[in-house]
C-alpha cells in the first residue's frame, strides 16, 4: 500500500464530497427549480416600465433588472451552500466514510480540506451557472456581452467559501441546524451593519450623527465598529456588483474582511477537527 | 508491529482503558478479548489514532500512532461497519483503492480479488441500501484487505454473519496466515478465536488481565471460554 500524495488526497476527497451531495435527489430539485426561477428573469427585460411618466431605456432596465438577480443569487447561493455544508461531518460519521478514510494514512487537515474544497467548489458551480444564465440573458438583451458579471460572480465566491468554513466548524459544536441558523444570523446581522453604516454615511444619516454628537465620541459610532468587525459578506457582495455596469469603483475592505474570517476560520476548524474523536 | 506502553484513556470520571502495556509481534494472530465496555474498541481507536491516549504511547511499525503513516499498511473492519447507501459495493471497494494510494488499473483488478475473496460477486453492482448487515460486513472486510495490508485490525469481524458466514471469514483469514499478515482480533466468538489465534489478551474493566499465547492461557480440560468467565468474574 502506497502512501498518497497530500494534495492527491485533498482531491480525491474533495471529489467524494462533490459527488456526495451531487447524487442526492434534493440538491438536482432544488438546481432545477433555482435555474427555472432565474430562466423566468428574462420577462422582466421585455416589459415597457414608466417612471413619472418617462419611458425607461431598455439598458437600464436591463442593468437594473441584471443588478438586482445578482443579489439574489448570490445570497442564495450562501443560503444553499449553509444548508449544503451543516450535514456533511454528520453524514459521513453516519455512513461510515470517516472512519473508512481516517483509517487510511491520511492526515486529518487533509480530510477537512477536501471537504471544504468539494462543498466550495459545488457552491461556485451552482452560483457561477445561476449567474452565467442572467450575464447570457444580460447580454442578449444589451446585445454586447458583459464578462464583468462573471467576475463579480467569482469575486462572491469569497462569501460561499466564509458560510461553508462557518458552518463547518459549528457543526462540529452545535446540532447541523443550529449551525445553519447561526450562519443566516451572521448574514442577516451583516446585512444590517451594513444598511445602517450605509445609512450613517448618507447626508440624513450625517445630520442626525450630527444631533446626537454632544452624546457621542468624536468618529465612533457602533454601527462603525459593527461594520468593520463583522464579517462583511453584503459589502463584498456590494462590491463585486460595483463592477457590474456603470457603478463605482471595487472597494477592496469587505473583501479582505472576509478572507481574513476565512483563514481565521479555517485555522480555528483545523485545530478542533485535530482534536475530535473518529467514531 | 503493534506496542502499547502504559495506554491510558480516561472519559471524565471513567478509565475506559487503564495502564495498559503489551506487545504484538509481526505475523501473528492476536486477539484482545474481554466483556463488553472492557476498552478492547477503546484500544483500537487509540491505535488508529480515532481518539488520543490520555497517557501512554502506542505505536504501529515502529511509528507513534499520532503520525498518519503508521496507517499506510493498515487494514481496519470497524465494529459496525457502514458504508453510504448510495454506492454499490464496488464503488465503495474503488474509493478504498484510490484513497490507499492505488492507480486505477490496479484498483480494479484487485476490487476483483476481493469480492471473489469476500464471496460478493454478482453483488458487488447493486447499491449497498439493498445489502444484508452480513454482505455489508463482507464489504467492509473488502474494505480491509485493500492495499494488501500487513496489518488487520478487525472489530467483531463475524457480528451479523450467519454460521456458514462465519466459517468463510475464518478460512479467508486463516488463507491470508502465508503472507505474514498481522492480525489484531477483537471477538466474542471464542471458539473461533480459539482456532484463528495465536495469542490473546484478556481485558476487563479497562484493566488487561492475561496476555499470553492461547496453548499458555488455556489450562488442561479447560476451553478459551471457561478461561474467559473464569478471570472476568474473577
Amino acid at each position: 500500500m502506497e502512501t498518497p500524495k497530500a494534495h492527491s488526497v485533498v482531491l480525491i476527497i474533495a471529489r467524494y464530497a462533490f459527488a456526495d451531495v451531487v447524487r442526492q435527489k434534493s440538491m438536482i430539485v432544488m438546481f432545477i427549480l433555482c435555474a427555472l426561477f432565474v430562466f423566468l428573469l428574462r420577462q422582466c427585460y421585455q416589459g415597457d416600465y414608466m417612471v413619472n411618466g418617462q419611458m425607461l431605456r431598455a439598458d437600464a432596465i436591463a442593468w437594473t433588472v441584471s443588478k438586482v438577480a445578482f443579489h439574489v443569487i448570490a445570497a442564495g447561493a450562501m443560503f444553499i451552500a449553509a444548508l449544503l455544508t451543516m450535514r456533511v461531518f454528520k453524514r459521513d460519521r453516519d455512513e461510515g466514510m470517516l472512519s473508512c478514510i481516517m483509517a487510511r494514512p491520511i492526515d486529518r487537515w487533509q480530510y477537512v480540506a477536501g471537504k471544504i474544497l468539494g462543498i466550495w467548489a459545488l457552491s461556485v458551480l451552482f452560483m457561477f451557472t445561476l449567474h452565467g444564465i442572467v450575464f447570457a440573458i444580460t447580454s442578449f438583451s444589451m446585445k454586447t456581452p458583459v464578462p464583468a458579471y462573471l467576475v463579480a460572480s467569482l469575486i462572491c465566491s469569497i462569501n460561499l467559501l466564509f458560510v461553508i468554513l462557518f458552518v463547518f466548524l459549528l457543526s462540529l459544536l452545535l446540532p447541523d441546524i443550529a449551525a445553519f441558523l447561526c450562519a443566516v444570523g451572521v448574514g442577516i446581522a451583516g446585512l444590517a451593519a451594513n444598511g445602517i453604516h450605509s445609512f450613517g454615511q448618507s447626508q440624513m444619516g450625517q445630520a442626525l450623527v450630527q444631533q446626537s454628537a454632544d452624546h457621542a465620541p468624536s468618529g465612533f459610532t457602533w454601527w462603525g465598529a459593527v461594520y468593520y468587525a463583522w464579517p462583511n459578506l453584503f459589502g463584498t457582495q456590494l462590491s463585486a456588483a460595483s463592477l457590474i455596469g456603470d457603478g463605482g469603483g471595487i472597494s477592496a475592505y469587505p473583501i479582505l474582511n472576509v478572507l481574513l474570517y476565512c483563514l481565521a476560520l479555517g485555522v480555528l476548524l483545523s485545530w478542533r477537527f485535530r482534536n475530535e474523536d473518529i467514531v | 508491529m503493534i506496542e502499547l506502553h502504559a495506554a491510558t484513556k480516561r472519559y471524565g470520571s471513567l478509565t475506559a482503558v487503564d495502564q495498559i502495556t503489551l506487545s504484538v509481534a509481526r505475523g501473528e494472530y492476536f486477539a484482545l478479548l474481554g466483556p463488553n465496555g472492557a476498552g478492547k474498541t477503546t484500544v483500537v481507536k487509540m491505535l488508529l489514532d480515532f481518539t488520543r491516549p490520555t497517557s501512554g504511547t502506542l505505536s504501529v511499525n515502529g511509528i507513534s500512532s499520532r503520525d498518519p503513516a503508521c496507517r499506510t499498511s493498515v487494514g481496519y473492519l470497524a465494529e459496525t461497519p457502514r458504508i453510504p447507501p448510495d454506492l454499490t459495493g464496488w464503488q465503495y471497494l474503488q474509493r478504498c483503492a484510490e484513497l490507499s494510494g492505488m492507480e486505477r488499473a490496479e484498483a480494479i483488478e484487485q476490487s476483483g480479488k476481493i469480492v471473489e475473496q469476500i464471496g460478493m460477486t454478482g453483488r458487488e453492482h447493486t447499491k449497498v441500501r439493498t445489502y444484508s448487515r452480513g454482505m455489508i460486513q463482507r464489504f467492509g472486510l473488502g474494505a480491509a484487505l485493500m492495499g494488501n495490508p500487513k496489518l488487520l485490525i478487525l472489530d467483531e469481524p463475524t457480528s451479523g454473519l450467519d454460521p456458514i458466514g462465519i466459517r468463510e471469514i475464518r478460512l479467508l483469514l486463516e488463507s491470508l496466515r502465508p503472507q505474514g499478515l498481522t492480525i489484531l482480533l477483537n471477538s466474542h466468538l471464542l471458539s473461533e478465536v480459539e482456532k484463528i489465534c495465536d495469542t490473546a489478551a484478556i481485558m476487563n474493566r479497562g484493566k488487561l488481565l492475561v496476555k499470553d499465547s492461547i496453548s499458555s492461557i488455556i489450562k488442561d480440560g479447560e476451553t478459551l471460554e471457561d478461561v474467559f468467565v473464569r478471570l472476568v468474574k474473577g
